[in-house]
């Protein structure tokens, strides 16, 4: 037996350096500069009397008190916090109410329902925006229909309120979404034990299955919050108008569309913004950790029986068909109509008007095609640069003896904590201070670097469960048949991760192609993408153009989320 | 192939000492199993070997190669060893072939295609798995799972072999067969190995030697034959299958090797032969295993043992025989008899020789 007889035969010898030192410390430090490459250059504007790119400056707090001083400062950050707040009320009422209903009662058609609710969650608020104006503005399908039948409309969308409802709207499915999952998993003895002892449907709701929802409740609540104050499009196009000046606007009025931007008070105000959802999102992370130990409590994810509606179940159907034909339906719907006429009225039959004008104009003008490609090209080799990236940090974080995994895994979700226009702001920066960086500085290659550093800790959270599911024995078992580190991530952990890295792909592509607030900080004459050519567009008031480029964007991702999800079944949300 | 020596091993997690001062020789194609109950520190002694863990302290050296010494900073990471180990999960990478599977270690090796493409073969028919060279891991069976893992680990001639609970995932005829092919295949290959199992027979009947474990330390280290006779203390006895402990205070002193008089809780004596010396007066805890206890006809006094009065407590079918439980002076009792008893008394017989005297009372054999 020549297996018996034959000696030992040892691996190859290790090398002096490992492999995996260089690839690790390589990772972290891409991921160090990366993360920290556009924060420190905010702070440290901050705190100089100079524009950092001067050649003299020196260290002052003056820049807060001269923010505090600045007319109207207060009056921005009142705005912000109050639009934060009612966003976030519309959003938990509705994302409740949601939940509840499509969730634990027998409404007819709540699958479909949901999936309808859920919607706006793919989309880009920018997109949103428009829709609701083409539906709501003062010329909207909606307000005119109004007008011809009862008078002057009775709601505005330029106010705070407006805001707030559209804003909130587009947010609840993230409420839903963390009530739905808790609902579910409590433990249905708690209700069912409710019910027997003779409390009433609506009681045992408000009584019992409210309460055990609190937890989540609470955590995507100051999720909302955290989201209403990064807000940009929205304020951007109705509140601008309107005078009302929240603190995204502020920074970025001050900061790009001013001719002669006041370095040192936009990067305080950035600097300020940021220390708060810093703050916010430490919050989410305290309570997360507390919902999570609420949440395994119940133990057993039995589904609990549905409440009976009994006679309410179809009026209340009609109630939840409305609210999404109003909130969904017709702002996408009446935006994608848009597109495809020249001028939309209730008074003009929809045969005279229609026309794939729109659609050719913007393929005619090499700057809005452009855009199109460049979306196109940023979100495919970008989400895959993203993806490869993400992939080896997750792994290193979560499968290495690394010794700073620790830390790499902190810094890696962090950008959680930098709000779009920061990291805009902050690249920006950096890219300018940078000597040598110039060639970047016009291209794409710079949206694609913001956008992976904004879309490392989504990605991180596509691939980590997976990766934490593959038992640990099957790369241990590599490493003692003779693989090091690096060639069993190759060939045994990355391919049994390939699933997750094509959600996380799907995720970043989504995520990438529909990016607006950090890429209007950082766009040249030519590399322009959807995002920013939408916020030009609608500058120059081209709303035809605006709805087409803007279908462009919806069509492209509702392909992208159907195909995952009917092809590989990978959960986009959750 | 090698020896294995294991010098003053420790490891701990966080505040918990999963092994502590291990100490173990391994001869060159010797076959040593780690037996002891859950969490008693057999895999993490496992991981140490491999290098999957990196121990607190101690030294282990394989043939010339030291594969971790503490004092002087030296460890080997696990690709370095040339150790085999076997997973108690199998640990078969899912998205390979069988033949990929056991392809890979000689691929990291360089081995040429022709050869490697021959000791895939070679080694698959050794286990007995040739046919199955192009499935999924997933499309076989628990047994055949375990065939592909060991073929994986052989195939590449590792130093040593370590084997984690191989069989516990087989249900039990199964493990039956699977236990006859290893120890077939143990002779057959004379490799250096290091098996891990909290079931005694798989112990007993393929071993060289056994350790027991308990609680991160070794309790005892012989034979099989000597483990079963001679357990030095009630942890090994109780684990290795005796399991009737009788709590009694000794009335008439006894040398090494000779008798003594033993008194129980309710007043009954009785004798034993004790191995070790033991006092008069001091607390004792006598062992027995169920086949050395029989049931006495009613009034008959027996040569060669002792008869004692017991309260019936339970009685079950085993299949071919009855198990008893019985009640004596406030111990519990594991009798096995060939009729069920019809009364709730019981005369039982306890011979002289046999069981085994240990110093301490009730306590140390809980
Ligand atoms: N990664 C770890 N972190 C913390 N404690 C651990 C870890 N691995 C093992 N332990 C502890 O070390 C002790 C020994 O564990 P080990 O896995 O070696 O037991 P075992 O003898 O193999 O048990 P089993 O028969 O159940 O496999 C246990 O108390 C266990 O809880
Ligand atoms: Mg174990």
């Amino acid at each position: 037996m020549s297996l018996a007889m034959s000696g030992p035969e040892a691996p190859p010898a290790p090398p002096a350096i490992p492999r995996a030192v260089p690839i690790q410390y390589g990772t972290a430090l891409l991921v160090l500069v990366l993360v920290t490459g556009p924060l420190l250059p905010v702070l440290l504007q901050s705190v100089l009397d100079g524009a950092l790119y001067d050649a003299e400056y020196n260290l002052t707090l003056a820049n807060f008190a001269r923010l505090a001083r600045t007319e109207g400062f207060g009056l921005v950050l009142l705005n912000t916090a109050a639009l934060a707040a009612m966003t976030t009320v519309v959003a938990q009422v509705v994302g409740t109410l949601a939940a509840i209903l499509f969730g634990r009662t027998d409404l007819p058609m709540a699958r479909l329902l949901s999936e309808f609710f859920l919607w706006p969650l793919y989309l880009s608020a920018l997109v949103l925006s428009f829709g609701w104006y083409a539906v709501y503005g003062p010329a909207g399908y909606a307000t005119l229909l109004w007008q011809s039948a009862l008078g002057d409309a009775p709601w505005t969308l330029y106010s705070l309120t407006g805001m707030a409802v559209i804003a909130g709207v587009s947010q609840a499915p993230l409420a839903y979404i963390y009530c739905l999952s808790s609902a579910s998993i409590t433990d249905p003895s708690l209700e069912e034990a409710a019910r027997v002892s003779g409390s009433g449907t609506f009681r045992t709701l408000w009584r019992i299955t409210l309460p055990l929802m609190k937890p989540a409740i609470a955590y995507s609540a100051v999720l909302n919050f955290t989201i209403g104050l990064e807000l940009l499009s929205i304020p951007l196009i109705f509140g601008d108008p309107a005078g009302i000046t929240v603190l995204t606007t502020f920074l970025f009025n001050n900061g790009i569309s001013s001719p002669r931007p006041d370095h040192g008070l936009v990067a305080t105000a950035a600097a300020l913004m940021l220390a708060v959802v810093c703050f916010l999102v430490w919050l989410q992370g305290r309570m997360l950790g507390n919902t999570r130990r609420f949440i395994t409590l119940g133990g057993k994810a039995t589904r609990p029986r549905p409440f009976r509606l009994g006679g309410l179940r179809w009026p209340l159907f009609i109630l939840a068909g409305l609210y999404i034909l109003a909130t969904v339906i017709a702002p996408i719907g009446v935006l994608v109509l848009r597109a495809f006429t020249a001028f939309l009225s209730p008074m003009i039959p929809l045969a005279e008007v229609l026309t794939t004008a729109n659609f050719v104009q913007i393929f005619d003008y090499p700057v809005y095609s452009r855009a199109v490609w460049n979306s196109f090209v940023v979100s495919l080799v970008g989400g895959a640069i993203a993806t490869a990236l993400i992939g080896l940090v997750a792994i290193i974080v979560h499968r290495s003896e690394f010794r700073f995994r620790g830390a790499l895994h902190y810094l890696a979700l962090f950008p959680r904590a930098v709000p779009g226009v920061v990291a805009g702001i902050g690249f920006f920066y950096a890219f300018a201070l940078l000597p040598g960086l110039g060639f970047l500085r016009n291209s794409i290659w710079i949206l694609v670097i913001a956008f992976t550093m904004r879309f490392i800790p989504a990605g991180i959270g596509a691939v980590a469960p997976m990766l934490l599911q593959v038992s640990h024995d099957l790369d241990r078992a590599a490493r003692v048949q003779g693989a090091d580190w690096w060639t069993t991530s190759r060939r045994i952990l990355l391919p049994l991760m390939r699933p997750a890295l094509v959600g996380c792909f799907t995720i970043l592509f989504i995520s990438f192609f529909k990016e607006y607030s950090t890429a209007i900080f950082l766009f040249a004459p030519g590399s322009e993408v959807i995002g920013t050519a939408l916020l030009q567009l609608w500058v120059q008031g081209e709303v035809g153009l605006v709805a087409a480029l803007a279908t462009i964007q919806v069509a492209v991702i509702a392909v992208c989320v159907a195909a995952v999800r009917g092809i590989f079944g990978v959960k986009l949300h959750g | 192939m090698a020896d294995l020596t294991i010098q003053g091993l420790t490891k701990r997690f966080g505040g918990v000492t999963a092994v502590e001062d291990v100490n173990l020789h391994v001869a060159d194609g010797e076959f040593v199993t780690l037996l002891g109950p859950s969490g008693c520190g057999k895999s993490t002694t496992l991981a140490a070997v491999a290098g999957l863990d990196r121990a607190d302290g101690g030294r282990i050296q394989v043939g010339d190669r030291v594969y971790f010494d503490a004092a002087r900073g030296i460890y080997l990471p696990p690709e370095a060893r040339s150790c085999g180990l076997v997973f108690q999960s199998y640990a078969l990478w899912p998205h390979m072939t069988v033949a990929d599977n056991v392809a890979f270690p000689l691929t990291l090796r360089k081995v040429s295609s022709a050869e490697r493409k021959r000791r895939i073969e070679e080694v698959l028919a050794l286990v007995e798995m040739e046919r199955y060279a192009g499935r999924y891991p997933h499309e076989l069976s628990g047994g055949q799972q375990q065939r592909v893992a060991l073929a994986r680990t052989l195939v590449y001639r590792p130093a040593i072999l370590l084997l984690d609970e191989p069989l516990s995932n087989l249900d039990a005829k199964l493990r039956d067969r699977a236990r006859a092919w290893l120890a077939e295949l143990r002779t057959r290959l004379g490799l250096t190995t290091i098996y891990v199992t909290h079931d005694q027979i798989e112990a007993l009947s393929l071993s060289d030697r056994i350790v027991v474990m308990n609680g991160g330390h070794i309790a005892q280290i012989g034979a099989p034959q000597e483990i079963y006779e001679h357990p030095a203390d009630p942890f090994v006895a109780d684990f290795i299958g005796t399991t009737n402990f009788l709590p009694a205070r000794v009335l008439g002193e006894a040398s090494a090797g000779g008798r003594a008089l033993l008194e129980l809780a309710d007043g009954q004596r009785l004798e034993a032969v004790a191995e070790r010396p033991a006092a008069a007066g001091s607390r004792v805890t006598l062992a027995f295993r169920p086949e050395q206890m029989h049931v006495a006809p009613p009034g008959a006094r027996m040569e060669g043992g002792s008869v004692l009065a017991t309260r019936v407590t339970s009685r079950s079918y085993v299949g071919g025989q009855w198990q008893v439980g019985l009640d004596l002076a406030g111990a519990a009792l594991r009798l096995e008899a060939r009729q069920p008893p019809t009364e709730d008394r019981l005369d039982l017989w306890l011979p002289h020789v046999g069981g085994i005297l240990f110093r301490g009372g009730a306590d140390v054999a809980a």
